[in-house]
């Protein structure tokens, strides 16, 4: 079988660590995303959703446990490795869409490339055209990011996630500001990407008419994953997935 | 999104025209702080060229004497002085020992521009009932002009000091009731004096000096003195004329000789001097920090408001040294421009200056020009400063934690 997308083992983590006010935010999680899944990952707020993300994201480190992308084990990795490993393998989509407001919706799809290759070529510029062509914003190709509507920013923040082709889509709450169509555009824009690119998506949502659409929904309740669902007919995955915490 | 340049570039210029009234006031500052300098150091270093040039004109850098005349007491038995006290002698009018050898030895240090020789003494001159002591001074007109420029000075007639010609200083001149081309007599302490034709009156720049000088060719001098083949000095011109006392300390340390420099003989015109130099600098550092200060303050806030954007970055792949990189551009790119502006305003500082701050006569009271390295200089300075103050802001944008970041 091939290597999962993502793996963690055991992952824990906690404010504070070391002082009175510590605080263990995710006690010991095991969960695994296969290539291709499409995952909703849904909690109370507090429930350490977002950090749990920003760990798989690579922005934040854990406290114990292993975290591996694509196999690779990242967690004893230093800054600039976690930084290139998070380049090439994982593409955000923030909750506000946090495009660069300087740059027009084209660079702001090209920024990730140009971040990795250091100087803009012929090759990214097309590229970066393409995928805002996927997202149907050709026309707005030249406005500032900050002169678009919410639902056409998230479009380009879902094109400039995607422009590095990563393994690995995460979105905390990718429609949560947006109205509902906007949000089921976005949503069936990511759905598209997994089906035609492959792409394994993980979206963190409070939405549950957009999470019943996922193939497999985790909860996570203080730290822990309490359900662990997959639908009929759903791709990869491992089937023995079960709920870690009883 | 510029053509082909890297991405620390793009960024830069982007954050920065992204907070426009922020550049643009941080620009304007740099641009005064850089043009006050820029126009101070070049009307200071104009003002001060003026006074060494009229001062040192008329001077030599250096002036090589022999060595003083000491009195010894006799010596008798071992242990006793047969004279007890010991008068000091006068100073006869001497040649200094191998003379040519020193000359030639002087003229060949790398810090020395030119070396001549001269014989000086006090000797009257004498037209009709007036009589006046002069200093007269022998020279060897083509070396000799090139440390003082007797041709610049002359007030009237032409600087030429064949064996029968004598160039004096105008006050003398007009002591004496003589224009060029009248006949002066010198005539030594004891013996008849030679008439010599005047051939240029000419102003040394102090009135006391126009008084008593004369200058006659060399070997008249050595004839009139005594001094047949004799120098009694060796007056010489240094590259730096602040290394003027380095250079003479060596010279006597290689001779012997006693070398006067002009740092030593106007001691106090160089304390001045010196005082002012240091004035300048101060005050340049001063404006140099308080330059860097804004820069720093500008980029503190720009880190502060950008840290959304740094997190973003930062969740794209971007390293925390491209981070960096894009603050100390923005530093440099500040400092830079801030002086190019400052050039200008300096540039049309000093053309103002020389337009409207003249004399009667129309020409600028203190021509400053336009010394392209006071200009480079305080750009480059400025650049560096840019960079230098960048270095805190840039290492804060560069250290921010993406997660915090991102949540702003």
């Amino acid at each position: 079988m091939a290597e999962p997308v993502l793996r963690l083992e055991g992952l824990r983590k906690a404010y504070n660590p070391g002082t009175p006010l510590e605080v263990e935010v995710l006690h010991g999680i095991d969960f695994t995303l296969a290539a291709g899944e499409f995952c909703a990952l849904m909690g109370p707020s507090g429930s350490g959703k977002s950090t749990l993300l920003n760990i798989i994201g690579l922005l934040d480190r854990p406290g114990g446990g292993r975290i591996l992308i694509q196999g690779r084990d990242a967690t004893g990795l230093d800054d600039a490795a976690l930084t290139r490993l998070r380049g090439r393998s994982i593409g955000f989509v923030f909750q506000y869409h946090h495009l660069l407001p300087a740059f027009t919706a084209a660079e702001n799809v090209l920024m990730p490339m140009l971040v990795d290759r250091g100087r803009p070529d012929a090759e990214m510029r097309s590229r970066a055209a393409e995928l805002l062509e996927s997202v149907q914003l050709t026309p707005w190709r030249d406005n500032l990011a900050s002169n678009m509507s919410g639902g056409q920013q998230q479009r380009v923040a879902v094109a400039r996630a995607l422009a590095m082709n990563p393994a690995l889509l995460l979105a905390d709450e990718p429609t949560g500001n947006l109205d509902s169509r906007s949000a089921q555009a976005v949503f069936d824009l990511m759905r598209r990407v997994n089906r035609e690119r492959g792409t394994t998506v993980l979206i963190v949502t409070h939405n549950q008419a957009l999470a019943a659409q996922c193939d497999r929904i985790v909860e996570l309740v203080d730290g822990r994953i309490v359900s662990d669902h997959r639908k009929k007919g759903s791709t990869g995955g491992d089937a023995s997935a079960a709920p870690c915490d009883a | 999104m510029g053509k082909w340049l890297p991405f620390e570039w793009i960024a830069a210029s982007r954050f920065l025209r992204e907070g426009r009234m922020q550049s643009i006031a941080i620009v304007l500052g740099v641009s005064i702080g850089v043009g006050v300098i820029v126009f101070m150091s070049a009307a200071l270093s104009a003002q001060m060229g003026n006074i060494i040039r009229r001062v040192l004109s008329a001077q030599a850098h250096i002036v090589l004497l022999p060595p003083k005349e000491v009195a010894r007491p006799l010596r008798g038995e071992p242990g006793t002085a047969q004279a007890a006290i010991v008068q000091k002698p006068f100073q006869r009018v001497r040649s200094i020992d191998q003379w040519q050898r020193l000359l030639r030895e002087t003229q060949y240090m790398p810090a020395v521009a030119a070396a001549a020789p001269s014989a000086s003494g006090s000797l009257l001159a004498v037209r009709g009932e007036a009589t006046r002591a002069v200093t007269l001074t022998g020279v060897d007109p083509d070396t000799y002009f090139r440390i003082v420029p007797l041709p610049e000075k002359v007030v009237s007639g032409t600087a030429r000091l064949g064996s029968e010609d004598i160039i004096v200083g105008a006050e003398l001149a007009s002591d004496l009731g003589v224009v060029v081309g009248d006949k002066l007599r010198i005539v030594p302490g004891a013996g008849e004096g030679v008439a010599l034709t005047v051939t240029a009156l000419v102003d040394l720049g102090s009135k006391g000096v126009n008084q008593r000088t004369a200058y006659v060719a060399l070997h008249t001098a050595q004839a009139l003195l005594g001094l047949a083949g004799g120098a009694s000095s060796i007056d010489v011109t240094v590259h730096d004329i602040y290394a003027a006392e380095d250079v003479a300390k060596a010279i006597e340390a290689a001779s012997g000789v006693e070398a006067d420099s002009w740092i030593r003989t106007n001691s106090q015109f160089f304390t001045a001097i010196n005082a002012q130099r240091v004035a300048n600098t101060t005050i340049r550092l001063f404006v140099a920090l308080a330059i860097a200060f804004g820069i720093a303050a500008v980029l503190i806030v720009s880190v502060v408001q950008k840290s959304r954007e740094i997190g973003i970055l930062r969740a794209m792949g971007a390293s925390r040294g491209q981070i960096l990189r894009v603050f100390l551009l923005q530093g440099a790119v500040l400092g830079l421009t801030g002086s190019l502006f400052g050039c200008a305003i300096a540039a049309a500082g000093i053309a103002v200056w020389e337009r409207y701050v003249i004399d009667a006569t129309g020409a600028p009271l203190l021509p400053i020009g336009y010394d392209w390295t006071i200009f480079a200089g305080a750009a480059v300075l400025a650049t560096l400063t840019g960079l230098a103050s960048a270095i805190w802001p840039a290492l804060r944008g560069a250290r921010l934690d993406p997660v915090v970041a991102i949540r702003g």
